[in-house]
């Protein structure tokens, strides 16, 4: 009941933030804007548009993860409010899961009115809302609940604005794990060997919850595929939560 | 110690300082025993410990040595928790909330059931006087109206124990006034409180016994009547002079002063008193009164704080 009164607290001022609010008119306006796009393309509007939408849904998700995340836990410092809910009989790890569920259900809301968004402009251009499109989506939510995390880890350790960058790098290196996996592969005596290693093996590999290109292409993906990003998602943001409680449980509240 | 409502043994909390900083003392050695149904003031200038202690005691900052006990369980038990209410200094609410959402939220954190809720929630807006203010948005609330929101969501769950950070200190005397009466309500009832002030006057006037901290160390506690009896200073003695002063033989030792028509003069040993109403009484002057000067808790204060 804790948490879900957390959460459910949180719904209500994320749901209501106007940062968030703009962020998704904005997203719902460019998807509606890949009509015009699509035009452009030399008959391949509808994968443009799908391409364009989803591309849209993973990067204002990601904006939103960063500016709502982040802010989440700053906000309750700053604001000392913080003092009064963890002076009750509530767990830390009870707090940081419900703030964290809140904005879950934030989101699942913004990545659902997306996701109407493109499913109505491909209404429009094919006559039928394309179901295949579910498990990308699905993991793009996914990939925004995982930066979510970070963000809220973070968040409980350095500043605001360092926050944000460090969120920023974990998205663009979560993307790039395959070409650092390369690199140590060939040049395997660089002297930055060591730690390129380290992130490696620390950052998660963001391009196992892309399942975009192969949705727009309706692409075989391999068995499980789906599954297999789902699993690594979950596991991942289990991971950096317990991380992030572990820090928070005997931080001080000066 | 069984029987204590706050026990603290050694509770200390020193901060690491930031990179090139030295540590600081927060609060070191605290020894505190609050017992059942006391109002306790818990004194001391800025920067004394104050804020800390109470944190201390709420789990917001984790002590450095020592151990703090309410109702005989540490602190960091959830169910000890269950049974007391805390204000933080000047409390901050969540602005999107209406009081009576508000309200219902931390109802929610204690495990109150929907049906207990509801009229909870209406009976603590009254007590604090904000019945008409169920329905508005927390962003639109002056700073009294948060500080009674503040002193609202500290008695949502009836706690046996009240940790106050510096209730008083936002509101106007109309404000003081009734928050005093809460207090003394709320100790009428078998409650205790433990509160942390500044302002002097109204800690006079509610608690029971008091502590007084500074620099981070307890320099003083005790019942207040006996640390304010312990601190008599003088006896003053006021009297009209009729047919003739007494004379300057009989008083020439003693220094007056002119007080509204009365003479007045203050000695501080008892037989000085005798001396000088024997010399009135002898020369025709009519004694209006004679009264011990207590100190009051300011002066108290100020002596222990090395002022």
């Amino acid at each position: 009941m804790r948490i879900l009164a957390v959460a459910s607290n949180t719904f209500k001022e994320t749901i209501r933030n106007r940062i968030l609010v703009n962020i998704l008119l904005f997203a719902v306006f460019l998807i509606l804007l890949s009509l015009v796009v699509g035009e452009w393309s030399m008959g391949h509007q509808v994968k443009v548009i799908k391409d364009f939408g989803l591309s849209a849904m993973s990067l204002f998700g990601l904006l939103i993860a960063v500016f709502i995340g982040i802010r989440l836990m700053v906000q309750e410092m700053e604001q000392r409010t913080i003092y009064l809910i963890l002076s009750k009989p509530i767990r830390r790890w009870e707090f940081v899961l419900g703030k964290y569920l809140g904005l879950a259900a934030t989101l699942a809301v913004n990545v659902a009115l997306m996701a109407a968004a493109l499913w109505a402009v491909g209404l429009i251009q094919e006559g039928r809302v394309d179901l295949s499109l579910i498990p990308a989506i699905l993991l793009i939510y996914l990939e925004i609940l995982l930066i979510v995390a970070f963000a809220l880890l973070f968040s409980t350790i350095t500043s605001p604005t360092l926050a944000a960058v460090f969120t920023l790098c974990v998205y663009v290196i979560g993307h790039t794990t395959a070409f650092i996996r390369e690199f140590i592969t060939v040049h395997p005596d660089k002297g930055a060997h060591w730690l390129l290693r380290i992130i490696y093996l620390v950052m998660p590999n963001l391009e196992n919850l892309n399942l975009k290109a192969a949705a727009v292409e309706h692409a075989a993906l391999p068995p499980h595929a789906a599954a297999f990003g789902g699993l690594y998602g979950l596991g991942y943001i289990a991971f950096v939560l317990t991380l992030t409680v572990l820090i928070f449980e005997n931080k001080d509240l000066k | 110690m069984t029987d204590s409502v706050i026990f603290t043994e050694d509770l200390t909390k020193i901060y690491q300082g930031e990179l090139g900083q030295k540590p600081t003392v927060g609060v070191e050695g605290l020894h505190l025993d609050v017992r059942p149904g006391e109002v306790f003031a818990f004194l001391g200038p800025n920067g004394a410990g104050k804020t800390s202690t109470l944190k201390l005691l709420t789990r917001l900052l984790m002590p450095t040595r020592g151990r703090a006990l309410i109702f005989g369980e540490p602190v960091s038990d959830n169910r000890t928790m269950r049974r007391v209410g805390f204000v933080p200094e000047q409390p901050n609410l969540y602005g999107y909330l209406t009081a009576a959402e508000m309200l219902d939220f931390i109802a929610k954190i204690f495990g109150l059931p929907a049906s207990v809720r509801k009229k909870r929630i209406s009976d603590t807006l009254d007590r604090v006087g904000l019945a008409a203010s169920g329905g508005l948005a927390v962003r639109t609330f002056s700073r009294g109206m948060m500080q009674r929101l503040g002193m609202a969501q500290a008695l949502i769950n009836d706690p046996d124990l009240l940790i106050l950070d510096e209730p008083m200190s936002a509101l106007d005397p109309i404000g003081r006034k009734d928050f005093r009466d809460l207090i003394l309500d709320l100790k009428n009832r078998g409650k205790t409180l433990f509160f942390s002030s500044h302002i002097l006057s109204d800690a006079e006037l509610v608690a029971d016994r008091c502590g007084i901290l500074n620099r981070g160390r307890l320099v003083q506690t005790g019942i207040l009547g006996d640390l304010l009896e312990s601190q008599t200073g003088s006896i003053e003695i006021a009297f009209i002079p009729a047919g003739g002063r007494p004379s300057a033989e009989d008083l020439a030792r003693f220094s007056f002063s002119e007080q509204g028509g009365n003479r007045v003069v203050r000695v501080t040993r008892p037989e000085d008193v005798t001396a000088v109403v024997a010399a009135v009484q002898a020369h025709g002057g009519r004694l209006v009164s004679v009264s011990p000067q207590r100190k009051s808790l300011e002066d108290v204060f100020m002596a222990e704080i090395g002022r």
